[in-house]
């Protein structure tokens, strides 16, 4: 079993968890050429080793997490509301 | 109260009986382990910002729950997720405390919705000393007091039904409900009766939130 640590509901098998992808930046529709939108869709770099992913919490918080997991320990090094850390780090002066 | 029923919970009864206008079970269980269809509670679902004025307004918090009194009568108000919470109330008010939930909300200021989900969802109330113990067996989460104690609420996965698991003892006795989309009540009801067949559940009728 694979326990993942929500920051809301504490430690939950992955299980109530649906797996997002690898995280990374999303390219500006209005400028993005096919290709570069297919390479953002179905291309992933897919290591053996620490990678930021995006899961959703299904059956708790309903809430998209940013963890940091290990894909070849499966330890997972952090796990952050992405919402919440997104508005953490666009607030000017945020010392957090 | 006419003996027609005008609304049906979404576990099958039999024996039934009409009660504030809802289809029942008439049994009345005289064991120490309970399961029981609380569908017709009044059930209002409100969405707001997480840490803001609503939360203060709504006097509880994610993960907690608290008796109040809204104007039409008592409630149970649960923090069933980040900005989310679920008020449980006496059927057929389902109409004056969403209105009373949303004047209370329009003081704050801030962007919130307020739904009735009365007729949409399925809610069970699972009571007795061995509850934990069934809950156990259909639940990876730990049931201890430690862990939760009364007051107590989350969601989880419940015999593979996303569920909203509120601990609301009753006299002492530890109590859950049980709340989930209406289409698995029925199933969840089975699957709880099943693990609950060797520590005597039985299924007993509408209680309601006292």
């Amino acid at each position: 079993m694979m326990l993942l640590p929500c920051p809301w509901c504490g430690p939950r098998n992955s299980t109530e968890f649906r797996y997002v992808g690898e995280a990374g930046p999303r390219p500006d529709p209005a400028t993005v050429t096919p290709e570069q939108w297919r390479r953002y869709l179905y291309v992933h770099a897919n290591p053996c080793g620490p990678v930021r992913e995006t899961w959703y919490h299904r059956a708790g918080c309903r809430r998209y997490l940013s963890v940091e997991r290990d894909t070849a320990t499966n330890d997972v090094r952090s796990a952050v509301d992405t919402a919440s850390a997104a508005a953490a780090s666009s607030a000017p002066g945020d010392a957090r | 109260m006419s003996d027609t029923p005008i609304a049906r919970g979404p576990v099958a009864v039999s024996p039934a009986t009409v009660r504030d206008g809802w289809e029942v079970d008439a049994r009345v269980a005289t064991g120490t382990l309970t399961l029981s269809d609380e569908s017709p509670l009044a059930k209002v679902h409100v969405r707001a910002p997480f840490d803001g004025a609503s939360r203060a307004a709504l006097g509880v918090g994610f993960g907690r729950t608290a008796r109040a009194d809204l104007g039409t009568g008592e409630v149970l108000v649960v923090g069933s997720g980040p900005g989310e919470w679920l008020v449980l109330g006496a059927p057929n008010t389902a109409g004056a405390l969403r209105a009373a939930i949303e004047e209370r909300l329009a003081g704050t200021g801030e962007f919130t919705t307020v739904l009735d989900l009365t007729h949409g969802r399925g809610l069970l109330r699972l009571t007795g000393r061995e509850a934990a113990t069934v809950l156990g067996g259909v639940c990876a989460i730990d049931f201890g007091d430690a862990v939760t104690p009364d007051g107590t609420a989350l969601r989880s996965s419940l015999a593979a039904v996303v569920t909203d698991i509120v601990r609301d003892d009753q006299g002492g006795t530890p109590s859950y409900l049980l709340h989930v989309e209406r289409s698995s009540g029925q199933y969840l009801a089975d699957a709880l009766l099943d693990p609950g067949r060797p520590s005597g559940l039985e299924v007993t009728g509408f209680r309601g939130l006292a």
